[in-house]
């Protein structure tokens, strides 16, 4: 009895790996369940153990080749400072964190933090200090080291070039004087040009020589200076944070909500007694106005929320929203065209000419597209009713939905109709004929024919391309938020290209990984939908 | 000149109405503003960070723009409210050159801050053809004079030297058409068939987004370009290119950037303009704030906040070059430039009239504007885009409440700056004539 119930539990975990496609861990569960342990360690061995190592091995490589392969635009980041990038974003996330709850923080709690922080200040604010006398003395002693070796090459260098101009001007006054003698007609006009093409080769030589000299003084002076850097980079953190500590004890002083909410609420209870006592009707009115108008500035005060910077955690909240809005866009057009493709032998060749031209026409194209189209539907985007209501379902509000975001949905969704369009048809038109016939003996109508025999026997097919179009649909993404500053990881990347930071090569291999992840895990989901709705169980791809 | 008036009469009503320096009635109090990540979009980024839009009871939000024509057509859409624009954005959308929009400003962000760099490689042979350049610390200002034999070379070769800039009507291609033509180089100019401002060019500027300039640079498609900063600085830092001259040797003390808003926007929004320009006006005046001897108080943290992944975001070392008053023209040659970036200091955050007309001026002179306009013209387009009106009330408030002082404001000028002369050609530029000024250069269209 014991048994079985063990066994049932392991054949549900392997059925539940099988659906999600990750049937490489199979071994490790029989193991786990005691099954033939020595073919599993081979297995695991084999298909676990050997790929871990060659990933591996993929990050050492990477590791080792980024510092040796240097360009002028910085240097390859290695896989630390990738992770050292992903802290950062990390810590600026939880920096933002801690300054909204700075902002809405009221009574005694605020004080205590206040003090908190202003401590913690005082005594970063002294070591920040001290570091920058560090750095300071570091630059001196980098200068210093700089100019002993410059010094000498730079020596050098003045001489070349005072020895260049003497022997230019030498070979100056000796072609002159060769060129008189050929007027005269004492030597052949070829010794002239001879001797001009020798100047010219000397004159080259000579450069080259001095640029020799220029670059090694070059190499000199844009040699980083190793514990310079690491000073600075300890400075800079320090600093970084000292200023995130002055910016929390503004959000916890004046600049909280609840301050200025005290503040106004005694300035509305001024005017109010002023109110009481006024002595003449104009002054009345007066104090009744600023009174109406400081209520409203508390009503106001009242809604307002922190306007938090955006993180990477919120881009890719909203990357995944967009896609998905796109993606079902593209699913409600592809699948009742794709078959009425499928049924329709006239539709399909109406539709071919179409689907043939659009279909590898560059997201770029559609995005630059629906940018005009999409606009003509927003005349006015703060005030028009669709997107209010949008942003004001609980969930959705704070991704902040835009024009800019319905038109990257849009381009997404026109990527993304096709592989869902033809794989509908695909499929419909591919339906086991003895199906069909049965139908017809049946005499079923069309709505019952459509939706018990045509639907079921092609959603295998539909929903492969289904998953085709979410995978090609979350690349275009990326692309468009790109191009077209729409919040989302695709505007990050591309802010942070615009950055130029030392920092930026390391953020964008970060979201080339976010992507990455993000992107399995979709493609993921979706071969589970596909099994669900598979008779044949048959396995899926990777 | 309607929008004008009715301008000054609410802000005359304002300005009466409310002597206690209370808020403004503000139409609407959560906006969005857009930059380009250059260190000059400042006054925007430090008005919010330090809260001086929150004390006018505005939210704001400020989104970073991938370039000049989508930030322009963001503010024109609707989608944002106001911008961080280059001086020639309003005046060229007013006159209808590229996207045609009645824009406006009431404030100028900040003076200078561009920079010419070129090549390693161009840079060698000018040092060749001036010794006087071949020192680590040649004297400046460098003129375009030692390109000019480059560029006679490459046309002998059958090739034209090819050049960036950030934007048709930027500062950044004027200034450097200014730079090339001082030493008789023709930049090129446009018509109305040559949109790209080709014609009889002897150097051929094209249009790259200033992040890129570098990599374009370094790829080679480029010798040199024009370019706010940290862009210059960049090049420096990584050994691609020498930065050569900067704007305030073309034209000392020359505007560069203003906020603008849409026409449509700033009729709706009377007092959320008002109390827009009295942060930014706070702002300004915070970013130049110096001690007794001279030193910039708050600039440190400025560069700390500009160097944050979503304003700027360039290394806090690299922005803090400029915006503490240095320059790095070579790796060796670090000059003092206080005056790189001026933000409150000259009065140059009043929307002047005669910056307006010098930029309409350079867009005849390269024929941007195709036909010739009465010297009426120039100051009646001056008049729709700039708003002094606005930025006045806005200085009445802050007044009032002790935020600046008097002597900040040019409260009694008509809007006109003195004639000068400070350019790197001496040709002396007097606003009240914009024709006499066009028919002194010898390249250029003459009316």
């Amino acid at each position: 009895m014991a048994e079985s119930t063990k066994d049932k539990i392991k054949y549900k975990i392997l059925k539940a790996l099988d659906v999600s496609g990750f049937t490489a861990f199979d071994p490790v569960i029989r193991l786990a369940f005691g099954e033939e342990p020595q073919k599993q360690v081979t297995a695991i061995v084999k298909y676990l153990l050997i790929p871990a190592a060659f990933v591996l091995l993929c990050f050492w490589f990477w590791s080792w080749i980024g510092p040796r392969h240097k360009t002028k635009s910085g240097e390859v980041p290695t896989p630390d400072v990738v992770w050292e990038s992903v802290q950062i974003n990390d810590t600026i996330a939880e920096r933002e964190a801690v300054k909204k709850s700075d902002f809405l923080l009221e009574g005694d709690e605020r004080k205590e933090a206040l003090e908190e922080v202003r401590v913690e200040y005082e005594a970063l604010d002294a070591r920040a200090n001290a570091l920058k006398a560090a750095v300071a003395e570091k630059e001196k002693e980098k200068a210093e080291r700089e100019a002993t070796l410059v010094a000498p090459l730079d020596a050098e260098l003045d001489k070349l070039k005072t020895e260049t101009r003497a022997a230019g001007k030498a070979r100056d006054a000796e072609i002159a004087a060769i060129s008189e003698r050929v007027a005269a007609g004492e030597v052949e006009a070829t010794v002239l040009i001879e001797a001009i093409r020798q100047d010219g080769i000397a004159t080259d030589d000579e450069r080259a020589k001095q640029n020799e000299l220029k670059s090694q003084i070059d190499e000199i002076r844009s040699h980083k200076y190793k514990p310079l850097e690491l000073a600075r980079k300890e400075y800079d953190s320090v600093a970084d944070k000292l200023f995130f500590l002055k910016t929390r004890l503004e959000f916890l002083d004046d600049r909280n909500l609840s301050v200025k909410l005290a503040e106004s609420e005694a300035e509305l209870a001024d005017y109010m007694a002023e109110l009481g006592s006024a002595t003449s009707a104009k002054e009345a009115l007066k104090i009744a106005k600023r009174a109406v108008k400081a209520e409203e500035g508390i009503e106001r005060l009242q809604g307002q929320s922190y306007a938090s910077a955006v993180t990477i955690y919120h881009q890719a909240k909203r990357s995944v929203f967009t896609v998905f809005v796109g993606f079902f866009m593209a699913a409600a057009v592809a699948i009742p065209v794709g078959i009425m493709c499928g049924l329709n032998k006239i539709f399909m060749a109406c539709m071919t000419p179409i689907i043939s031209v659009f279909k590898p026409v560059s997201p770029v194209v559609w995005l630059l597209i629906f940018q005009i189209v999409v606009g003509a539907f927003f005349p006015d985007p703060e005030n028009n009713a669709l997107l209010n209501f949008v942003n004001s379902i609980p969930l959705i509000s704070s991704l902040g939905i835009n024009p800019a975001l319905v038109f990257s949905a849009c381009t997404v969704a026109m990527c993304a109709v096709w592989p869902a369009l033809v794989n509908t048809a695909l499929g419909v038109a591919s339906i086991d004929q003895d199906h069909v016939n049965v139908a017809r003996v049946l005499r079923l109508g069309f709505w019952s024919r459509l939706f018990k025999i045509v639907i079921p026997s092609s959603l295998p097919l539909v929903f492969a391309g289904l998953r085709i179009s979410l995978g090609v649909g979350w690349m275009v993404l990326i692309a468009a938020e790109a191009l077209s500053s729409s919040d989302g990881l695709g505007k990050f990347v591309w802010d942070e290209y615009q950055n130029g930071s030392s920092l930026t090569f390391a953020n964008i291999i970060m979201v080339c990984f976010v992507v990455g992840i993000i992107g399995f895990f979709l493609d993921r989901m979706m071969i589970i939908l596909q099994r669900f709705v598979s008779f044949d169980g048959g396995g899926t791809s990777v | 000149m309607n929008l004008n008036k009715w301008l000054t009469t609410a802000g005359a009503v304002v300005a009466l109405s409310s002597l206690q320096g209370e808020q403004l009635d503000l139409e609407k109090d959560e906006l969005k503003f857009g930059f380009i990540k250059l260190t000059d979009c400042a006054p925007i980024v430090i008005a919010k960070e330090k809260g001086f839009f929150e004390d006018e009871g505005l939210q704001v939000e400020v989104i970073a723009q991938p370039n000049w024509k989508q930030l322009l057509d963001n503010v024109i859409n609707g989608e944002l409210d106001g911008a961080h624009m280059l001086s020639g954005q309003p005046i060229a959308a007013t006159i209808g050159f590229g996207t045609e929009a009645h824009i406006v400003t009431a404030y100028t962000l900040d003076l200078n801050g561009n920079g010419i760099t070129v090549s390693n490689a161009i840079w060698e042979q000018m040092q060749e053809n001036d010794p006087d350049l071949d020192t680590d610390t040649p004297e400046h200002p460098i003129t375009a004079d030692s390109l000019l034999p480059i560029v006679e070379e490459k046309m002998e070769e059958g090739e034209k030297l090819q050049m960036g800039m950030v934007f048709p009507v930027s500062t950044h291609n004027y200034e450097i058409r200014y730079w090339l033509a001082a030493a008789g180089i023709n930049p090129g100019f446009y018509t109305a068939e040559d949109k790209k401002g080709f014609t009889n060019a002897q150097v051929e500027l094209s249009v790259t987004p200033p992040p890129q300039m570098p990599a374009t640079l370094e790829s080679g498609n480029i010798s040199g370009y024009c370019v706010g900063e940290p862009w210059n600085q960049q090049a420096v830092a990584k050994g691609i290119g020498v930065p050569v001259t900067t704007n305030y040797d073309i034209w000392k003390n020359n505007p560069e950037k203003v906020f603008g808003v849409s026409a449509k926007w700033a009729e709706e929004n009377p007092n959320t303009h008002i109390a827009v320009v009295k942060a930014l006006i706070r702002a300004g005046k915070w970013l130049d704030a110096v001690d007794e001897d001279g030193a910039f108080l708050n600039r440190e943290e400025a560069v700390r906040i500009l160097s944050q992944p979503n304003y700027v975001g360039a290394d806090f070392d690299v922005i803090k070059n400029s915006m503490t008053g240095y320059f790095y023209f070579q790796k060796t040659d670090k000059r003092e430039m206080p005056d790189f970036n001026v933000f409150f200091k000259y009065h140059s955050s009043y929307p002047w009239y005669s910056d307006g007309i010098w930029f309409l001026t350079q867009m005849r002179r390269w024929g941007q504007i195709t036909e010739a306009k009465p010297a009426e013209w120039y100051h009646d387009v001056a008049k729709e885009v700039y708003l002094p009106d606005v930025y006045l009330a806005a200085a009445e408030h802050l007044l009032e409440e002790g935020y600046i002082a008097e002597e900040d404001i040019p409260w009694d000028t008509d809007g006109y700056k003195p004639a000068t002369d400070e350019f790197i050609d001496g040709i002396l530029y007097d606003p009240m004539d914009p024709i006499g000024y066009l028919n002194s250069h010898e390249i250029g269209n003459k009316d």
